[in-house]
């Protein structure tokens, strides 16, 4: 009701405070799993291992810069430790009839509680010392704006009591089998109908990406820091290896441009394939109702689960650069998850092929998908605003470049010209690519929206979610006899937008995708 | 008088509305006039870049505060009905918002300074999405008090199936 309006009420169903707000409540709290304390002191420990090595074993005469990180690593480690020790003394948590309750600190003491009902997700990671040790962290979210990671988080407790907390919060219907299951994974992801697997062909589609170099680079320092500490010289070996004066600056450039690549390309390979291990988007049964689960990992894996009920529609985004390679991301639009968030993925980067079937299966409309729907195009005008946009950005970028050239001074005049030879066709080009992405359709109880140029997003969202309308007109449009229809809603992104539709048929488009909200308010004819 | 099947709002907001959207473009402009001036009058080097931005802001902050606030008032409409609650603003961009009374969540009044000195409110409306709330400017306090109080009423009577 709207006396206590849900999405406001969402404020009020995370409480921090310095009382329990179920004080009454005759549940014991109970501890972390202390095994977490050794296991991160073993990873510290582990981590000057190399170290450790080849100062006693090769016996390598320590310098300052190799001794430098080694002493950060190991202060980080100890800190690290003494951390998590003082987490398990201070943490306690319990889950009683209404309440999910969290305590920490020793003096000043702090209460976190969540009421059940607006638990929306329980996530159980597992980070390759945790599985060893047989730990999971839990993370519990209840739709919270703003808050990151999620609204309650037990780092960590041990995979028995994970499985028991997500059974507990999340109802569900099936057997809890925590013990019983052997394997990699987890948990019960085998029961509930399989809605994708993992092909490795998509791995083409992870590792061409400008975030190589930034792997590469992080590697390759790192392997040249390993190289050094063992007394040796990467820095002469490479300048070894060829005549790099005889081959000049061009060739030099290239020929570490795409050794350094094909390193990165290597580095995201190898992360797409121990994140990505063994994914599977599973349709699983709860008590009331259904929940999407996927669950993947290699060392670390990761299982999240999201309650059906809260599910208003799915986007698929095609990013600009890899259209031609038919690249697609999968989320799906729910209330109470941050779209900015990971939870709301559902597939891993993958073919748009594969991201239109599951969208088809998780919205239940195989064969009569929406993102089937015809979208057609929008009136030439919208591209004519497009272009006149392009050009006077351009135009305006290109007069302040002149502007700045000649007030400030040692600028060549030349260079203002330069900026409107590379700018103009860029934007006019972008221009195109925004027209054609532009699109809506109404297809079932779906409404279709597309648009976007750095990346193509196409939302299929409920017509019941709708929320709200906004149209949107400048003189200039109106002129073009254009409009912007945007619908509202409490999920996902909250607003999804369809530029410069025909202004005729915008308004009639908008009344269909809000059920009728705008009857009132339309002209008598 | 509109082209696109969509009829126009039933109210006007107050003539005072003009004067107040007139003091806070003044104010907006005079601000950021003041800001720049600053280093204008401090460092001499800078004078030939700081200049010609302190003449454009002038003339537009001038600009500003003399149309745009008559323009407005033509364009602002608002209208609550048993349904819904819609309105038009803006001014060389219009936009139309409707939100549906079973979809409000909070009804609230606010009063800026130069509000408070003409009377004036602004009637706000938020739904669950956090994009889709409806501002109404330039109403006469008494009138967005009492609007709020029905829409608050309305909006308890209505079932809403929330978000």
């Amino acid at each position: 009701m709207s006396a206590s309006p849900p999405e406001a009420g969402v404020q009020d169903a995370i409480v921090d405070g310095a009382e329990p707000p179920d004080a009454t409540a005759d549940v014991p709290w109970l501890r972390l799993d202390a095994k977490m304390i050794w296991v991160d002191a073993v990873r510290a420990l582990l981590s000057m291992a190399p170290a450790a090595i080849a100062i006693v074993v090769v016996g390598v005469e320590p310098t300052s810069g190799t001794i430098l990180p080694v002493a950060v690593l190991a202060v980080v480690g100890v800190v690290g430790a003494a951390n998590d020790a003082m987490r398990w003394v201070k943490t306690r948590y319990r889950v009683t009839d209404e309440y999910v309750e969290r305590r920490t600190g020793l003096l000043v003491r702090k209460y976190r509680s969540i009421r059940r009902d607006r638990i929306r997700s329980v996530d159980a990671q597992g980070k390759f010392r945790h599985r060893l040790a047989r730990l999971r962290k839990v993370t519990v979210g209840a739709g919270q704006h703003g808050v990151s990671g999620g609204a309650l988080t037990l780092d960590a407790v041990s995979r028995t009591a994970a499985e028991q907390l997500r059974h507990e919060l999340l109802n569900h219907a099936e057997p809890a089998v925590a013990g019983t299951v052997a394997g990699r994974t987890s948990s019960t992801a085998g029961a509930g109908h399989v809605l994708a697997r993992l092909r490795w062909s998509w791995i083409a589609y992870n590792i061409v990406n400008v975030w190589a170099y930034v792997m590469a680079a992080g590697l390759l320092w790192g392997a040249y820091w390993l190289a050094v500490l063992f007394g040796l010289d990467p820095a002469g070996w490479v300048t070894g290896l060829a005549d790099w004066e005889e081959l000049g600056w061009g060739w030099t450039i290239a020929v570490g441009l795409v050794v350094v690549g094909v390193i990165g390309v290597a580095g995201l390979a190898a992360n797409f394939v121990s994140e990505s291990w063994n994914f599977r988007l599973v349709r699983v049964p709860t008590e009331n109702g259904t929940a999407l689960r996927t669950v993947q990992g290699l060392l670390r894996t990761r299982e999240v689960n999201r309650d059906e009920n809260r599910l208003r529609g799915v986007q698929i985004s095609e990013p600009l650069l890899w259209r031609w390679m038919r690249m697609a991301d999968t989320t799906v639009i729910t209330t109470g998850l941050s779209i900015f968030s990971t939870s709301s993925t559902i597939l891993p980067r993958g073919p748009l092929g594969v991201a239109r079937r599951v969208a088809a299966a998780v919205l239940d409309r195989e064969g009569d998908s929406p993102f089937d729907a015809a979208l057609p195009r929008h009136p030439v005008a919208a591209l004519r605003r497009r272009l006149l946009w392009a050009t006077l950005i351009a135009a305006g970028a290109t007069g302040l470049v002149a502007w700045l050239a000649r007030t400030i001074g040692p600028v060549p005049e030349s260079l203002w010209w330069l900026a409107a030879a590379v700018l103009l066709p860029v934007l006019l080009t972008l221009a195109v690519v925004s027209y054609r992405a532009l699109g809506h359709a109404v297809s079932g109880e779906y409404v279709v929206t597309r648009s976007g140029v750095s990346a193509r997003a196409t939302a299929a969202l409920r017509r019941s979610a709708v929320s709200g309308v906004v149209l949107r007109q400048s003189l200039l449009q109106r002129r073009l006899g254009l409009m912007t229809v945007t619908v509202t809603t409490a999920a996902g992104y909250g607003r999804y937008a369809v530029p410069d539709a025909d202004a005729h048929s915008a308004v009639q488009f908008a009344n269909e995708a809000a059920q009728g909200m705008l009857d009132p308010f339309l002209e008598a004819r | 008088m509109s082209q696109n099947g969509l009829r126009v709002p039933a109210n006007r907001v107050e003539r005072r509305a003009i004067l107040h959207w007139t003091l806070a473009a003044l104010a907006t402009a005079t601000v950021l006039a003041g800001v720049l001036a600053v280093p204008y009058w401090l460092w001499e080097s800078a004078r030939p870049v700081i200049g010609p931005v302190l003449v454009a802001v002038g003339a537009v902050g001038v600009l500003n505060a003399a149309m745009v606030p008559s323009w407005r008032y033509i364009v602002h409409r608002w209208e609550t009905t048993a349904e819904a609650v819609y309105a038009r603003t803006g001014w060389y961009v219009r936009e139309w918002r409707v939100a549906p009374i079973s979809r409000i969540q909070t009804v609230d009044t606010s009063r800026g300074p130069f509000e408070q000195m003409l009377g004036l409110a602004t009637l706000t409306v938020t739904t669950a999405s956090s994009s889709g709330a409806i501002k109404i400017p330039g109403l006469d306090v008494e009138t967005a008090i009492r609007e709020a109080e029905r829409l608050t009423e309305v909006t308890q009577l209505t079932p809403g199936d929330q978000t």
